[in-house]
């Protein structure tokens, strides 16, 4: 299963009632324009609101006597029926001040009659409204499971009308105007569902007449009717119909039906016959009516005009998003068994699946024995040599509904042969767990003993090309695969190289050694500790990255000599003053040293320490440095050692433990953290940053002692504070 | 001139100022005032016909027709077929159906001869997906039942008259 049950519901339920719905929204925004049609007649008479029955109904009795009922229809004009002078049937539109004739009731329009029956019963009577109510009951589910989708996708109800991330218009306007029309569509849904209950019965709405006591009508005192007290006191906004008395006779009485109740009056006396309240259920049906038709308002009639319009954008813009989904989908060509890459890819709403289809494409054009599934679907992989990993995150850093059993599978089924794995997270920084679950699918393979990390973990912000197109470059070096970009996750590859001048270089003994050298770059280059020098040493395709150290406005390198490493004999031949043409610089803001956090924690094995150098040389003030770093023995840390005692004594430095692991103790920088856990701890709860730079190893073996460190200390997986930026890694 | 020479003449007049004839070709008619109370039935708008029958118990005449949507008289079965055979214009004397609760109050023309000579006057009336009533009110067309409270059978509660 890829969706989570709200989404089934809310797609199912669309595709089951979509015909339907197309149908009753497009003659609903036909229908919300009969009230607007009939309120261009200015039959309403103005301060309508005080006119009285006693001041209205004594006109019309003077000046048709023959007057047999007066209504006031939702845009309140006055009608009235009766008889003219000369016994003509009489029904006109009344001001009802004067009794002066306004206009005459049109035939109602036979084309909003055809639409209303459509709307109402598709022409099916009693078939047609039931299917129309499950309709309107259908809209409300609906309305409800998109709600709850929502409210999922901004991360709690309080964030409800928060920015909402844009993936393609479809997507976007479906939320948003999914937001704004949510209440509109939900009352019509609602009154829709109950007025059609209504119809059939469902609710009860028991008819109410006045019972009259017929020996009980007095013929005495006479009195006139603007003298009755009934009619003081009723205004004719509360009437809806009055029924005059069918004769002189004093048995025949006024009927008033109003609002909420019907009252029968004496028509000599003006003594209340009698009174019955309409049950509730009947006024709401009224109330239901006023609000699914737009009768009484035209502001609320267009407002439903909109909302229905909105459903039907909401058909096409859904349908957009599935059929998206649907291509998504993996159709893989070698089974798992058989393949050698393996792609698992974590997604809520399937956009993920569109980035792993495009790198499961370029393996398979490769020759390669490619598989891509979800993570729910993780066993074994008996060929596998590669394990590529692409995830969003959901609802509050959760595993998408396809990866939610992905940690026990990966428990339940080790691998059996060695297999290099690569994490690669999507998300938005709009949001706060960013890519929390990719880092803790990272973490979680770093445990396995069989999982060899290839590549440090990488994210995908709002779904950039640019990054996307980074992380194809970086696997496909490692992997050794030329994966030929797709043009659209092409990474713009910066035109202009730099050129660097070559300042000064340490010397070393043999390979094995680390050498820092530094270069100058042309004035007013941007760049700054954390971000990365690519470096083209025979000008091809072929790149080394390595990570730069600002000191003296200057990039320090700090590098291991390989033998006939590529990289490090093209640095280590450079000597004072020769130039380095081509290089560029590649931004890489996630480990830049922090803007406000305090204490820093920087951990390194090796030429890891590079940056950090760095980031202490230019430490903003108030921000506490402790540096823990590994190395071999006190011969390799040799080269770094006199900068750092300047930093210790310039206070710049708060502390600095070296671990050596072939002299001494024999120990490897995790076991220095090991023994200050609670320092650890106590500084991801103040705020402070862990930053991690160094071999992927060292990596492997610190991410396990954090996990420990945070569940036990702070009760939160690692991942959380990765999410959070508080925990920062760039290894290789 | 005599008295009812002068009525004669009077009413001649009448016949030519008037655009509706109160007389039909010489014959006398009444104007009656009909008020129907309809039931609390629950449903759509009742169709209502009021027709004269003869005493052979045939249609002679239709009076009024409550409901303008033609697509609707085949359910009044019995009186369609007499008005699918004989259509005359009923655009004057049709008004608006009547729902459960309320009551409509028309005006039809009878011939005056035709009052206590055996004639009845029917209403028969049908709802959408709902019982028809052939007979839901059939009187005899007497000065006596034009002049009190007539029950009705289905729909209709109860009608009553006055001369207009």
């Amino acid at each position: 299963m890829t969706i989570s049950i709200w989404r089934y519901s809310h797609l199912a339920l669309a595709v089951s009632s979509f015909l339907l719905l197309t149908l009753a929204s497009l003659t609903g925004v036909i229908l919300s324009f009969q009230p607007l049609s009939e309120k261009v007649y200015a039959y309403r008479a103005d301060k309508f609101d005080e006119i009285t029955l006693a001041q209205t109904l004594p006109v019309l009795k003077q000046k048709y006597p023959e007057i047999s009922e007066l209504s006031v229809d939702a845009n309140q004009f006055v009608q009235i029926k009766g008889t003219d002078a000369n016994g003509e049937k009489l029904s006109a539109y009344i001001d009802p001040r004067t009794g002066e004739i306004l206009g005459h009731p049109e035939k109602k329009s036979a084309f909003f009659e055809w639409v209303t029956a459509l709307h109402r019963s598709l022409f099916l009577h009693e078939t047609g409204r039931f299917f129309i109510g499950l309709t309107a009951f259908l809209l409300l589910l609906i309305s409800i499971s998109g709600t709850i989708l929502i409210i999922q996708r901004q991360r709690g109800w309080k964030r409800f009308f928060t920015k909402i991330v844009r993936e393609n218009f479809a997507q976007y306007y479906h939320v948003v105007l999914g937001r704004l029309s949510l209440i509109p569509i939900c009352i019509l849904a609602l009154t829709g569902t109950y007025l059609s209950l209504n119809r059939f019965g469902l609710i009860e709405t028991p008819q109410v007449s006045s019972k009259i006591d017929f020996d009980a009508i007095r013929s005495a005192p006479e009195k006139q009717i603007e003298d009755f007290d009934i009619f003081k006191n009723v205004k004719l906004s509360q009437v809806k119909t009055i029924e005059f008395p069918f004769s002189e006779d004093v048995e025949d009485y006024y009927t008033l039906k109003l609002s909420d109740r019907e009252v029968t009056v004496n028509q000599i006396t003006g003594d209340i016959l009698g009174e019955v309240k309409y049950p509730a259920t009947a006024v709401f049906t009224e109330f239901s009516l006023d609000l699914h038709t737009g009768r009484t308002s035209a502001l609320w009639a267009i407002v439903l005009a909109v909302a229905s319009g909105n459903i039907l954008f909401f058909i096409y813009s859904g349908f957009v998003i599935m059929f998206r989904r649907r291509r998504n989908r993996a159709k893989n060509k070698y089974t798992a068994k058989e393949s050698e890459f393996i792609i698992l890819v974590g997604s809520e709403n399937g956009s993920t699946f569109g980035f792993a289809n495009s790198v499961y494409q370029q393996l398979i054009a490769n020759g390669k024995t490619a598989y891509m599934t979800e993570l729910n679907a993780y066993k074994d992989f008996p060929k596998a040599s590669h394990i590529i990993v692409m995830s969003a995150t959901y609802g509050m850093g959760d595993a998408p509904t396809n990866a939610n059993h992905f940690a026990s599978l990966l428990h339940k089924y080790p691998q059996e042969q060695p297999v290099h794995f690569s994490v690669l997270g999507f998300g938005s920084h709009s949001y706060p767990d960013f890519c929390q679950f990719a880092f803790e699918i990272d973490n979680l393979l770093s445990k396995e003993k069989w999982a060899v990390p290839m590549l440090e973990i990488h994210t995908v912000n709002d779904k950039s090309p640019q990054e996307f197109g980074e992380w194809i470059t970086t696997w496909s070096q490692h992997a050794e695969i030329p994966l030929t970009v797709s043009a659209g996750f092409l990474p713009v590859r910066q035109e202009r190289e730099e050129v660097l001048t070559v300042i000064d270089k340490t010397e070393v003994s043999g390979p094995g050694e680390d050498f820092l050298i530094r270069l100058r770059p042309k004035r007013g280059t941007k760049f700054t500790s954390g971000d990365l020098l690519a470096i083209y040493p025979a000008n091809d395709h072929r790149e080394r990255l390595y990570s730069i150290g600002k000191v003296g406005g200057e990039i320090q390198l700090s590098v291991k000599l390989h033998d006939k490493g590529l990289g490090s004999d093209y640095l280590y031949r450079q000597q004072a003053g020769s130039v380095v043409r081509h290089a560029r610089i590649v931004g890489n803001a996630h480990f830049h040293f922090p803007e406000k956090a305090s204490p820093v924690i920087m951990i390194s094995n090796g030429t890891g320490i590079a940056p950090f150098l760095g980031m202490i040389y230019e430490r903003r003030p108030g921000t506490d440095c402790y540096l823990y770093c590994g190395f071999r023995d006190q011969q390799s840390f040799s080269v770094y050692r006199q900068a750092l005692d300047q930093n210790l004594e310039e206070k710049k430095l708060g502390g600095l433990q070296v671990a050596y692991s072939r002299e001494g103790a024999r120990q490897y920088v995790k076991d220095l953290l090991a023994r200050d856990e609670t320092f650890v701890a106590d500084a991801l709860v103040k705020g402070g940053v862990i930053m991690l730079c160094g071999s992927l190893a060292m990596q492997k073996d610190v991410v396990s002692l954090l996990e420990n460190i945070c569940q036990s200390h702070l009760k939160r997986s690692l991942s959380y504070y990765q999410a959070r930026s508080q925990v920062v890694m760039d290894c290789y | 001139m005599s008295n009812l020479s002068k009525a004669a003449l009077f009413l001649m007049v009448l016949t030519f100022a008037s655009p509706v004839s109160t007389f039909a070709q010489g014959t006398g008619t009444s104007k009656y005032k009909c008020m129907i109370q309809m039931t609390n039935y629950m449903g759509e708008g009742a169709y209502v016909v009021i027709s004269l029958i003869n005493s052979k118990g045939a249609y002679d005449k239709t009076l009024y027709v409550l409901g303008s949507d033609k697509k609707w008289y085949k359910t009044l079965k019995e009186w369609n077929k007499f008005y699918a055979k004989k259509p005359s214009n009923i655009s004057a004397i049709t008004g608006a159906s009547v729902t459960g609760g309320d009551r409509s109050v028309n005006v039809f023309e009878i011939e005056t001869s035709k009052i206590n000579a055996g004639y009845k006057l029917r209403f028969e009336s049908a709802v959408e997906d709902k019982n028809y009533n052939v007979k839901d009110l059939e009187i005899p067309l007497t000065t006596e039942t034009l002049s009190g409270k007539n029950e009705g059978t289905g729909y209709i509660r109860y009608v009553r008259f006055s001369p207009n």
